[in-house]
């Protein structure tokens, strides 16, 4: 199979796997675990409704009931805490990168020059951590694009400075 | 160049135009109530003199009341063109000004419905790659007069105003009524059909929202299941049905494709591609080279042995407007000769020839082949447990061989190659899909791997554009992060105008 890039003078082009991904902010780790404990304390609410007030009808399964909202529980633990190192951002000259996941890995990169605008916005439980999410949209159809949270604002502000500067210039 | 109209003073769209935004007016009304109407006729015995006085007045109140209407929409409606920019301005009671850069205009289309045909005006409308609401038709403008605002529209950059003069007038395809009654019976039918359902379910789902308002559901789901209980117990009927579905299938997809692509002509000028085409509703479409985000050439075997496929354009969409199925520009029933010459208008000295082809990782076979398996493990539980029978497993006699085959048709299929510039991707299983994606068009590209792909050391390539995703499956990671690097090069030192 002749590849058409060993023609080309490959090894001149930055190599996306050979830059130094940051990890995002530690901090950020509580803020998800957070988030998760209020999800599952309502799931918790709702079984114990279904239970209590025999909604379903199946009070011999309670248990079961119960059982499955806490594996789904300790899954989401696992996979969030686990994944979580896995999320790691890159800031070049001309683009962005972010790749992210445990189980579905992915590595997005924006270059600079297709960007339409930059936002950052932060959440409440975030904004006690003083942490934000750094969101990256490109034209047209820009339900994928990329969006890092878990920054330190005064970092994401560089961030978004710089793209900014890039942008017009 | 028609210069005679003059576009820098504040205009109005052709007199007729009140008529047209009447007649518009009045079928939005009936579409929103035509079941009410229908009520209406069902009891028109039962209803008494007096009562059928002010359902006369009622109804002559409204008809003035749109007329009226019509009239303040066409008064207030007025557009003129200023430094390069489309000025609209409208609205009776809340004013809405709006002003289009001319190098934003995806495409101008020209449209004529059967009333619009009859008093000769056309329908222009002027599409944006921004928001959704910048989207505007001007409903009523004489021929001359849309053309002129077309042509002043396009002629965003001075320097083509020269070549605008050299227009070749003569047609690049044209496409007769006999060889559209070709491209139909090629079409695929299954999708005729269920287009055809989904319009029938609209239509069901609105009488029954009804009914269940009015307290009588029952009566039609009675009615409806007292009619189908009969059909399960005949095999005759069901087999009658089939050919019965066969033969709707197929005149919907000739019906279609008449109707949309009737007189389908496509002119080439300079940077942009004009294409005309329909029957009741007359549509022409101008399509701005650089707008065009990639396309994709399709055929089938039919097709292919009468020398036939069809190209789909896509361009760049806002985010907003995903929801409403975005127009697809389609020229059908293409000669070899003329897909070249429009792939050579969009990409131009851009040969693929003699580039070889790349296939899949062994691992996409895999893939396939696990994500089958796993499809008929829940089908047949839920079939088993669904029938309680262990004669459900039969079918499985005839479906995994289909399944297989299908398989391994779309990987024959998949493959892809490229150039320094191009990037050409096949795929389809029973159709064939060959789409053109230059690198610099590409928003962001993202490298996918589940962990499964991740222990084989292959993942997807996805590329965004403007206009959706493009994908290419499972690839060795080697290729797959030259690619990526590449295209990044490509994007980021390219000067070109991408949408």
């Amino acid at each position: 199979m002749a590849d058409i890039f060993q023609n080309n003078t490959v090894t001149h082009f930055p190599d996306i796997s050979k830059i130094n991904f940051k990890s995002i902010e530690k901090k950020y780790l509580k803020v998800i675990l957070l988030n998760i404990g209020i999800v599952f304390t309502i799931l918790f609410v709702a079984a114990f409704m279904v239970d209590y007030k025999n909604l379903l009808e199946l009070k011999q399964h309670s248990i079961g009931l119960y059982l499955i909202v806490f594996i789904m529980l300790l899954i989401t633990l696992f996979v969030k805490i686990v994944g979580f190192k896995k999320r790691k951002y890159a800031v070049r000259e001309k683009d962005i990168s972010y790749k992210k996941g445990l189980f579905f890995r992915t590595l997005t990169t924006v270059p600079f020059n297709r960007i339409q605008h930059v936002e950052i916005d932060q959440g409440p439980i975030s904004r006690y951590f003083n942490l934000v999410t750094l969101s990256v949209f490109t034209a047209g159809d820009s339900s994928d694009d990329l969006k890092i949270s878990g920054l330190v604002k005064e970092e994401a502000v560089q961030i978004k400075e710089f793209i900014s500067n890039q942008i017009d210039g | 160049m028609d210069n005679s109209e003059d576009f820098s003073q504040f205009k109005r769209q052709s007199k007729k135009g009140i008529l047209i935004i009447y007649l518009n007016l009045l079928y939005k009304a009936l579409k929103a109530f035509w079941i009410l109407l229908f009520l209406f006729i069902q009891k028109f015995s039962k209803i008494s003199e007096t009562t059928f006085n002010y359902i006369y007045l009622g109804v002559f109140v409204v008809l003035v009341f749109f007329l009226v209407r019509a009239f303040l929409i066409f008064k207030n409606f007025q557009f003129k063109i200023e430094n390069n920019h489309f000025i609209l301005k409208r609205g009776i009671i809340k004013k809405i000004n709006t002003s289009i850069p001319f190098d934003r205009i995806q495409h101008i289309n020209f449209k004529q419905n059967i009333i619009q045909q009859i008093i000769n005006v056309h329908e222009v409308n002027i599409e944006t790659a921004g928001s959704a609401k910048a989207e505007i038709s001007i409903k009523a403008l004489s021929f001359k007069e849309a053309k002129a605002l077309k042509n002043a529209l396009t002629i965003f950059d001075k320097k083509n105003v020269t070549q605008e003069t050299v227009i070749t007038e003569k047609p690049l395809l044209k496409v007769g009524f006999l060889e559209l009654i070709k491209v139909s019976l090629t079409e695929n039918h299954l999708q005729s059909l269920v287009l055809l359902f989904a319009v029938l379910i609209g239509f069901y789902q609105q009488i029954s929202e009804l009914f269940e308002g009015l307290g009588k559901r029952e009566v039609l789901d009675d009615y409806i299941s007292e009619n189908t209980s009969t059909l399960e117990t005949s095999v005759f009927l069901i087999v009658s049905l089939l050919i019965f579905f066969t033969v709707i299938a197929v005149l919907s997809s000739l019906v279609r494709v008449v109707l949309r692509h009737f007189n389908l002509t496509v002119f080439v000028k300079n940077n942009a591609l004009e294409i005309y085409q329909g029957l009741t509703t007359k549509n022409s479409v101008i399509l701005k080279k650089d707008k065009v985000q990639h396309i994709t050439v399709s055929t089938n075997p039919i097709k292919k042995k009468l020398g036939i496929s069809f190209i789909t354009f896509k361009q760049a969409i806002s985010g907003k407007v995903k929801k409403k199925q975005h127009k697809i520009i389609k020229i059908v029933g293409c000669k070899l000769a003329q897909v070249s010459t429009i792939k050579e208008l969009l990409f131009p000295n851009e040969n693929l020839e003699g580039f070889d082809k790349n296939y899949p990782d062994a691992y996409f076979r895999a893939r396939l082949y696990f994500r089958s398996i796993l499809f008929f493990l829940v089908l047949n539980i839920v079939l088993y447990f669904g029938f309680e029978s262990l004669h459900v497993f039969w079918m499985n006699a005839l479906l995994v061989p289909i399944f297989i085959f299908f398989i391994e048709l779309k990987l024959r299929k998949r493959y892809y190659l490229f150039n320094d510039e191009l990037l050409l991707l096949g795929s389809g299983s029973i159709e064939t899909h060959k789409t053109y994606l230059p690198f610099f068009k590409v928003q962001n590209v993202k490298l996918k791997q589940t962990i499964f792909q991740a222990k084989k050391n292959v993942a997807d390539v996805v590329f965004q554009t403007a206009s959706g995703k493009i994908k290419i499956p499972c690839i060795s990671m080697e290729n797959a992060l030259k690619i990526y690097n590449y295209t990044l090069f490509k994007i980021e030192t390219s000067q070109k105008l991408w949408m």
